[in-house]
């Protein structure tokens, strides 16, 4: 099997997933929801193959163009959410979230993205591109995660208020506590790969770790937003609602460094 | 001075701060950095100057925004410093004689009465908690003990340790900022040139660029050969990403070129009614040459590496890679100018030759060669090492922040006619489910044990 039907079948599987847990979401079946989950770590791994072979054939990282980039993201965003579901049975969120990562897919797999392997530039021939790129995409990953858990706060949060609230949802404050939970390994994982490994790299390609880059800018700007999540939410005992629109923005900032940057704004980073 | 301490270990102004840094960074990308007046102005029109004015247009480098940085630092080290001191007498100088009340007021706690003495019930006590690697402190006061019981402290400090690291990563900036430079050597094969502020200098003993199959380029590798006193000291093959250090300068692979000045040319001239004609020179530019017969002499006046005719109708290179190389010939007879033009590379057919005669000549640029140079930046960064040691507090910090949270567990053992009551409560800001069901652990193994 070829690297592209393998990323079309996983495709489909994390479309299959999406369904079961939208069967899920309407039904309350707790079934559903686990058959959900096996079809999405089974899609999980074959993603991974397909991201080891795309690596075996082109011999240098997989994250090296914008196809590869999404693909990769979209895999550490399953691999993110596994790990969340496993360790605090979020199911509601898994519709949402399936419905993020589908999203990312069918962009990674739009004709506007180049699909074929090229040959790296001399800047990337590096293995500091396997540790930036990797680390800070799946920092990026459980960011997302606190996104679609705070979008579902703040839903779940005004039915409460309204008395709508049905017995068998999570309830709000668990969502409100998994955000931060996603955001506290989030962010030393956005911290490490996004600003500590990508100066180092800087510094050995490019002669200075810090170079005011709109990159490298919009990085810190994303790490300043989830620093004040965390500094309203530690010092001043911010939660709920205020605190999950701050990590949608936080996440939204992240978004914009990813993508918006490369399109709209020139600058050092726009290879990648 | 205590009032302006007060402002400053405010984390409203941390949050002040940040939220005004922010935006004021989304604002530096918005607007491009460090370019022309004349472009701001066909920009911005009338907001140009004021931009300029207010520095929006070298944001990160301005002094407001440098300032803004630097009363955030104030605020860290002070807020920082500010909690240190109840954070060390917590750990160091616990107050052990917590009350009752005390432990009752927190949401994870048990109280139960054990059949056992409270030398004994200490013992079993004490053994469960070590064996959960928690650390004891005891203090007795008559029939009572009170018991903390701690681990993971250091994790109390993980903040201090993040924003520690944080202002090295500040200090090393400001460093590198005033004791750092950047200088671009240009160099040939062969040649030697000394290093700015340095009292060594560096050969470029050869210089390459790889290509893969499809022509792509691969790498450009200059070797590189630091030179004391004439002798050779160091030599490294220099690629981007893999820099050469030497004495605390750092040598990079940032560009190369060629000298178009005087590269050398090999023209083919050709008769079109004498196919059996055939002349093959090389001469450099500026150079005159004989073509042997009919007295015509050839010079080359001018050679583009990438002949381009711009929207001014002026003939230019378009860049220094020498995509449409391009020739001016004249030819000359007589002491006369008999014809003159511009011949391609990559267009042999399309030559460009005005002459005053018939002319039967064709020429034909078959080869150039130039000597190419290699760029290579030195510079010197006395703050790189320690940002490097700010970002390893950093991550520590975090580590510590996040996953290293300290664990308290306060027990009061109170004994009356042979029996204790066991009182204990749990603090965990963090993980508290983790946490919760080790302290159930504890004292569910205390309360059935024999
Ligand atoms: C971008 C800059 C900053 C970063 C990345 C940062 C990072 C952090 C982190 C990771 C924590 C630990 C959070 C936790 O325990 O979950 C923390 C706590 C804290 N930060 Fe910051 N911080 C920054 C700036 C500041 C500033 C300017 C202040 C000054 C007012 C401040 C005050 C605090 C306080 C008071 C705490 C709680 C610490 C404690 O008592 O343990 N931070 N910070």
């Amino acid at each position: 099997m070829s690297e592209s039907t393998l990323f079309l079948v996983t495709f489909i599987f994390y479309f299959l997933a999406a369904f079961f847990y939208f069967s899920y979401f309407f039904s309350k079946k707790e079934n559903l929801a686990k058959t959900g989950f096996s079809i999405a770590f089974i899609g999980l791994l074959l993603h991974t193959a397909a991201l080891i072979m795309r690596t075996v054939e082109s011999g240098h990282a997989p994250f090296t163009n914008m196809y590869e980039s999404l693909s990769f993201l979209a895999w550490s965003a399953i691999l993110a959410y596994v790990i969340i579901e496993w360790k605090f049975k979020i199911r509601k969120a898994g519709a949402l979230f399936m419905l993020v990562v589908i999203a990312i897919m069918a962009l990674a797999s739009s004709p506007l993205m180049p699909k074929e392997a090229t040959p790296l530039v001399p800047a990337l021939q590096s293995y500091w591109l396997w540790l930036h790129v990797s680390v800070t995409l799946l920092g990026e990953a459980f960011f997302a995660l606190a996104f679609v858990t705070s979008i579902m706060y703040l839903v779940a949060d005004s039915k409460e208020k309204k008395g709508k609230a049905k017995k068998t949802g999570i309830s709000s404050e668990k969502l409100d506590s998994i955000s931060y939970r996603c955001i506290a390994i989030g962010f030393p994982l956005f911290t490490l790969g996004g600003l500590v490994f990508g100066m180092i790299w800087a510094y050995y390609a490019w002669g200075s770790y810090w170079s005011w880059d709109p990159k490298e800018v919009w990085s810190l700007i994303t790490w300043f937003v989830f620093a004040l999540y965390l500094h309203t939410r530690i010092v001043m005992g911010w939660k709920g609602r205020r605190s999950a629109y701050i990590a949608v923005l936080g996440f939204l900032a992240a978004l914009f460094t990813y993508f918006g940057v490369n399109y709209l704004l020139a600058g050092l980073h726009s290879y990648a | 001075m205590k009032s302006l301490i007060k402002f400053f270990s405010s984390v409203k102004l941390a949050i002040v701060l940040l939220i005004i840094i922010t935006c004021a960074s989304i604002l530096g990308t918005l607007i491009p950095q460090q370019r022309s007046a004349a472009e701001y102005a066909v920009r911005y029109g009338q907001l140009a100057g004021l931009l300029i004015r207010l520095q929006f247009t070298n944001l990160y480098h301005s002094w407001w925004y440098n300032g803004l940085l630097f009363l955030f630092s104030l605020n860290i080290i002070i807020c920082t410093l500010n909690r240190l001191s109840p954070k060390f007498k917590r750990v160091f100088q616990p107050r052990l004689r917590f009350e009752t009340k005390n432990i009752n007021s927190l949401k994870i706690r048990e109280k139960f009465r054990k059949n056992w003495n409270l030398a004994r019930t200490r013992e079993e006590l004490g053994r469960e908690f070590s064996a959960r690697h928690y650390r004891l402190k005891e203090e007795k006061k008559e029939a009572r003990s009170f018991l903390l019981a701690r681990k993971k402290t250091l994790g109390l400090f993980g903040s201090d340790i993040v924003h520690l690291g944080l202002l090295i990563i500040l200090a090393g900036g400001i460093i590198s900022g005033l004791g750092g430079f950047k200088a671009d050597l240009t160099l040939f094969e062969g040649q030697v040139l000394p290093v700015p502020k340095a009292d060594f200098q560096v050969r470029l003993d050869k210089f390459e660029t790889e290509f893969y199959p499809d022509g792509r380029v691969r790498d450009w590798k200059s070797t590189l050969t630091v030179l004391e006193n004439e002798k050779p000291q160091l030599s490294k093959i220099v690629e981007v990403n893999h820099p050469l250090a030497y004495q605390g300068f750092a040598f990079y692979q940032s560009g190369y070129g060629w000298d178009w000045e005087s590269p050398s040319l090999e023209i083919w001239v050709k008769k079109r009614k004498d196919p059996s004609f055939l002349r093959k020179l090389e001469f450099k530019v500026g150079q005159r040459v004989s073509l042997g017969d009919d007295d015509i002499q050839l010079i080359a006046l001018h050679f583009l590496p990438d002949f381009i005719i711009n929207d001014k109708n002026e003939i230019t290179s378009r860049s220094n890679e020498p995509n449409n190389p391009a020739a001016f010939i004249e030819g000359w007879q007589d002491e006369q100018r008999i014809f003159s033009g511009w011949i391609f590379a990559k267009f042999p057919d399309f030559a460009r030759i005005h002459s005053e005669k018939e002319m039967d000549l064709t020429l034909e640029l078959r080869d150039f060669k130039s000597s190419q140079f290699s760029v290579i930046q030195a510079s010197k960064d006395p703050g790189v090492n320690i940002i490097w040691i700010g970002c390893g507090f950093l991550m520590l910090g975090l580590a510590l922040a996040f996953y290293w949270p300290i664990r308290e567990v306060k027990v009061i053992l109170e004994e009356s006619h042979g029996k204790t009551e066991v009182t204990a409560g749990g603090i965990a800001s963090k993980n508290r489910d983790a946490f919760q069901s080790e302290f159930e652990k504890i004292m569910t193994s205390l309360r059935r044990s024999k």
